[in-house]
């Protein structure tokens, strides 16, 4: 299916109160646009649920339900079960947070996925939980300001790396994993469509930039996605039955810091912090796009001019 | 006692406004509080805040339900929220509008002061964050606070968040609006009636919480509803497509997180709905051909 083949109507309607420009809504968005209106939704605690579903209004057209923060595996489950005894035909989706998913809804998820059920996960990864006011999750990168990871004279940001949660989704050999991106539409369209072929636990994790949160332009939204393909800070791949498939190489790799400097909560970040982070992208980068026998890329960014943060900056977004 | 509430939109700093006007009053010997309304605020949606000054300690921890001053950062606001409910007879409007007072029609008769705080942030601080401008029309408007102790408020809170140059350009643009704020009187030609909401009590809701489908006196209730609320009013700028440059790509279509471009299959052609769009600004920064501009809404 092509953009142009995408249906009209919109089963997410329009009037939602999500911030301008946020990536979250694009995603849901067009997700149910491609899934149709044979779909049953479930939303956890999370940015989605407050600005879809705002008593009384509602902005789902679909069956919508929503209960705790940590079982959106096992409410899936429980979804498709009572339709099949009805003997009704639908696809059963959970739109969960990264922290739904990386940290507070991971037993759950792993349950639905060891027992294979066939249901629809997707994680709208903002590498943060950003509901209640940024503050860091098992998603967030290396270096990030969140509120918990604070910018201080002897930490700056987060010390952690991003947890690997492809790994560890497709261990439990689920029949499709596949990483999306909102920034690559056909790309987008096309494994929601995959997905939806395959019986059993799917799950697409989706890269979904939050404009507070990452403290930047909401104009930036597509673009921030595409320079985080381009630089390695994500990666656009799909595991099919254990089989993994690059679906879109960069061509030559960006430095991570042209990311960096677009977002406000990385701005802080030092040289050497940079350089680490940038170590952790090669070797990303390696892994993923390597072909054998090729020499391994590594681009370290010179420490030249170091972006500093500019008043405008401040102004906008704050320190 | 005097009680100011603050109506905004989240992100043009009503919190902070309401903070640095306690502290200005702190500065020149007074007893100050300051908060906010907490709810479920987005960037853009309508927020409130309030401060309370007096000379004697404050022991009243509730909301401002009759204030003597009401400040109204946004004035599309005015569409939809009645700004003046409760305020004293005696009290102060200050709002900001590229309007004069005599053609602001409030639905009562009241003591206005009016500044274009829009164009003042846009120009000395290059961002429509309208907070401290504000700030310098209320010092002008009721004369409670001295602009000098407001400017020093604003470099001390501001500067020390963001850095001294911040706090100055802050000042600055407080002092710009206290400069160009009008005072009269307002018009009260408008009946606002109370937005109907259905809000269905727990005897009437069905088992389990669902939103049944139907048509209320207040609209449109249960899926899909939220096609009731126009959010046009979180815009400072709106798209402008040029038809004969656009290539019908469609990627704006496709990006646009509100629904606000809508395509019309049988014509072929877009459509805009300016009363859903927020002016992120996605779709002019995501079009290849350079067909849409983004242009003030509201001017």
């Amino acid at each position: 299916m092509k953009i142009k083949d995408l249906p009209d109507d919109n089963l997410f309607t329009a009037g939602h109160t999500a911030c301008p420009g946020c990536g979250v809504a694009m995603s849901i968005r067009n997700a149910i646009r491609i899934l149709g209106k044979d779909t049953v939704v479930y939303v956890p605690a999370s940015c989605a649920v407050v600005f879809g579903t705002t008593f009384p209004f509602g902005a789902w057209k679909v069956p919508f339900f929503h209960t705790a923060f940590e079982n959106t595996g096992a409410c899936l489950t429980g979804m498709k079960a009572a339709f099949e005894m009805k003997g009704k035909k639908v696809t059963a989706v959970g739109f969960a947070g990264d922290g739904g998913t990386y940290d507070i809804g991971l037993q759950s998820m792993s349950g639905a996925a060891e027992r294979n059920d066939d249901v629809l996960y997707i994680c709208l990864d903002n590498e943060a939980y950003m509901n209640t006011g940024i503050q860091r999750s098992g998603g967030t990168p290396f270096g990030a300001w969140t509120t918990t990871t604070p910018v201080g004279k002897k930490v700056q940001g987060n010390r952690r790396f991003k947890k690997n949660l492809a790994d560890i989704v497709a261990a439990h050999e689920i029949p499709y994993y596949a990483t999306l991106s909102i920034g690559h539409p056909l790309d987008f369209i096309k494994k929601v469509e995959k997905a939806m072929t395959f019986k059993g636990f799917r799950f697409l994790h989706m890269f979904t930039p939050c404009i507070p949160g990452w403290k930047m332009d909401p104009a930036k939204t597509v673009e921030v996605t595409k320079l985080a393909v381009e630089s390695g800070m994500w990666t656009l791949y799909e595991i099919e039955n254990g089989e993994k498939k690059i679906t879109y190489k960069p061509g030559k790799m960006k430095r991570v810091r042209d990311y960096l400097m677009m977002q406000g909560r990385f701005r802080h970040m030092s040289d050497d912090d940079i350089k680490t982070l940038q170590m952790w992208v090669c070797k990303k980068w390696n892994l993923h796009y390597k072909e054998k026998g090729a020499p391994e890329v590594c681009e370290i960014a010179p420490p030249e001019e170091h972006h500093a943060v500019t008043e405008e900056h401040r102004e906008m977004h704050g320190p | 006692m005097f009680e100011v509430r603050f109506h905004g939109r989240g992100g043009q700093g009503a919190v902070m406004a309401a903070q640095t006007l306690a502290e200005a009053a702190v500065i020149e010997g007074n007893y100050a509080v300051a908060f906010p309304f907490f709810g479920a605020e987005r960037r853009g949606a309508p927020v409130l805040a309030f401060t309370r000054i007096d000379a004697k300690k404050i022991y009243s921890k509730t909301q401002v339900y009759a204030p003597d001053c009401v400040v109204v950062l946004d004035d599309s606001l005015l569409d939809t929220i009645d700004v003046v409910a409760g305020l004293k007879p005696q009290g102060t409007v200050v709002i900001n509008s590229k309007e004069k007072p005599e053609d602001i029609d409030l639905g009562k008769e009241i003591r206005t002061a009016s500044v274009n705080a829009t164009s003042v942030a846009l120009e000395i601080l290059k961002a429509p964050i309208t907070n401290t401008a504000i700030l310098g029309s209320f010092a002008k408007a009721t004369g409670i606070i001295k602009i000098e102790s407001l400017e020093e408020a604003i470099k001390s809170r501001f500067g020390e968040k963001l850095g001294e140059k911040v706090g100055e350009r802050n000042a600055l643009a407080a002092r710009t609006a206290y400069e160009n704020t009008v005072i009269g009187k307002s018009r009260g030609i408008k009946k606002l009636e109370p937005r109907k909401q259905w809000l269905p009590t727990y005897q009437e809701m069905p088992v389990g919480g669902v939103l049944v489908e139907g048509i209320t006196e207040a609209g449109l209730i249960g899926p899909g509803s939220f096609i009731e609320n126009k959010v046009y009013g979180w815009a400072t700028f709106r798209p402008v497509r040029d038809r004969e440059k656009c290539t019908m790509c469609l990627l704006c279509w496709f990006y646009c997180p509100e629904g606000t471009i809508v395509r019309i299959s049988d014509k072929g052609d877009l459509m805009t709905n300016y009363d859903y769009c927020k002016g992120c600004g996605v779709c002019a920064n995501e079009c290849p051909v350079d067909a849409i501009k983004m242009v003030r809404a509201r001017v």
